[in-house]
């Protein structure tokens, strides 16, 4: 902790130092209060509370889609080896593709609206959590399906209570990439058009020559990114980790 | 009439290049309550033989009776535990040893009854909120004995469940698996590589040819329980039977 704070501290310092031999021109190089106010500023408008609502609402709903989608394809994958031949390979193949690349695709499919979004965030994470799916069942040791089923675990109850939490290493990763892919995916969506999220505040700043508002939203947006994996998926993990001791970390 | 009726005429496994019969013309009785072990070479089939006890493996000819009826798939009666055990790591102690009453859909409160009354009997009840890689060796077989036993089986299965484990823990858990079986009057098919164990355990040894496996010879041991590898007497019904092996072994090398 105390690295950090000497670090951001020197950071922070660094960028003053820089603005303040006037290098470049203020309008496009502010001072480290300049976009404090910025963002305090926002805060109190609103502006920016509705951008990060805006845009974490998206986040969660692609998310959600991509996580029950790529639930269902994995296990589809697993399950039939047909599935897996054709189009689990399909889906290696659209992995490779951006996911803005989907943008004039869904423009024309739905035209400028929140759908358009939050497909492109679907597909940004959908195929990472399939894979994760996927391979998490996979490599779930045999020995636990067959005392499992000695014990009379059968279909659904096999599933919940033993192959999920079987896969659960493999699971945790997937998730936790597919999010940070749905993320990323958003706001690059975002910046495309008028939309209200964290993207548009990106857009907006440029359009008003505002470099503090930028830097303002760009802050914002890392500051999500961080603050979900940490609490969200670093407690996961730190749970994983508890239970299933090194052997399960390893795996992380 | 035997609690288990086992024709076996042959189990082969089939590869995509050449097969393997693994198990040839056994024939055996299992008695209701008897504690039998099954002493062969590494790779000689042991494991494919209490599978299809099991219920786990029903792709063999012949005829494998459970009470009378054929074994078509596996069953809470008949209980295996692994060599590698399969505990569970996102449990803990006491809900791995809940997790087959959790399957039949046995209550909470009941389920915690039952669990705590074999984790008693492990002595285990100390651990039961541990998670499983915190435990050592022969806690670990304990919490897979326990998780056997809450499901009230009528046979246990045990594939070289102390193969790994050192010999001061070994002997710790023969004495404890004969306290049980004396308590729990259950049957025991018990497979082991390890001669000494097989005749410190057993009401009956059973030495099982290379494969394909057929039972090559059969040595009832009447000695005293509770029995430990030292005991007096011991060293004398070992001999034979670890000659018997011994052939087999060295037939594998040659």
């Amino acid at each position: 902790m105390f690295k950090q704070v000497i670090f951001y501290s020197a950071l922070l310092l660094l960028w003053h130092f820089l603005f303040s031999i006037k290098i470049w021109p203020a309008y496009l190089f502010p001072s480290p209060l300049k976009v404090l106010k910025a963002i305090i500023e926002g805060f109190r408008s609103h502006i920016f509370i509705i951008a990060i609502l805006v845009s974490l609402r998206r986040a969660l709903i692609g998310f959600g889609i991509s996580i029950l989608c790529g639930a269902v394809f994995g296990i589809l994958m697993k399950k039939f080896k047909i599935i897996d031949d054709t189009f689990g390979k399909l889906v290696m193949g659209i992995q490779a593709l951006p996911s803005i690349s989907w943008f004039p695709l869904a423009i024309l499919w739905f035209g400028l609206t929140e759908t358009t979004i939050i497909f492109i965030a679907v597909m940004g994470s959908l195929f990472s959590i399939t894979m994760s799916v996927y391979s998490g069942l996979k490599h779930i040791p045999k020995i636990y399906i067959q005392t499992a089923r000695n014990m009379g675990a059968r279909r659904m109850k096999m599933l919940w209570w033993v192959l999920i939490p079987a896969a659960a290493p493999s699971l945790i990763v997937g998730l936790k990439q597919g999010w940070s892919f749905a993320w990323r995916s958003l706001v690059a969506g975002e910046l495309l058009f008028v939309s209200l999220g964290l993207g548009y505040l990106l857009m907006m700043g440029r359009e008003l020559n505002d470099m503090s508002q930028i830097i303002a939203a760009i802050f914002i947006i890392i500051l999500i990114s961080v603050a979900v994996d940490r609490f969200v998926f670093g407690i996961m993990e730190a749970r994983l980790k508890k239970r299933w001791g090194l052997e399960g970390a390893e795996a992380l | 009439m035997s609690l288990l009726s086992i024709n076996i005429d042959s189990k082969v496994y089939s590869g995509s290049k050449n097969t393997l019969k693994v198990l040839e013309d056994i024939h055996l009785e299992i008695g209701e309550g008897e504690l039998v072990c099954i002493a062969g070479p590494s790779g000689c089939g042991k494991t494919t033989f209490l599978n299809i006890l099991a219920g786990l493996d029903s792709d063999y000819s012949g005829r494998v009776l459970y009470k009378g009826a054929p074994i078509i798939k596996c069953s809470q009666e008949r209980m295996m535990i692994f060599q590698e055990l399969g505990l569970f790591p996102w449990l803990n102690v006491q809900n791995n040893v809940e997790f087959g009453l959790k399957m039949k859909g046995i209550p909470k409160k009941k389920r915690e009854q039952i669990a705590l009354k074999y984790l008693e009997m492990v002595n285990l009840v100390k651990f039961k909120d541990y998670f499983i890689h915190n435990l050592s060796g022969g806690m670990k077989q304990r919490v897979a004995l326990a998780r056997a036993l809450a499901m009230e089986p009528q046979v246990l299965l045990m594939d070289e469940p102390f193969a790994s484990l050192d010999a001061q823990t070994r002997d710790m858990l023969h004495l404890e698996l004969q306290k049980i079986w004396i308590a729990t009057k259950k049957t025991i098919i018990f497979v082991t590589h390890n001669v000494r164990e097989a005749v410190c355990l057993g009401d009956r040894v059973l030495v099982f040819s290379l494969a394909p496996a057929h039972v090559k010879a059969s040595f009832k041991i009447d000695l005293a329980r509770p029995r430990q590898i030292e005991s007096e007497g011991l060293i004398e019904k070992v001999r034979p039977i670890l000659t018997e092996l011994k052939f087999e072994i060295e037939r594998d090398y040659e």
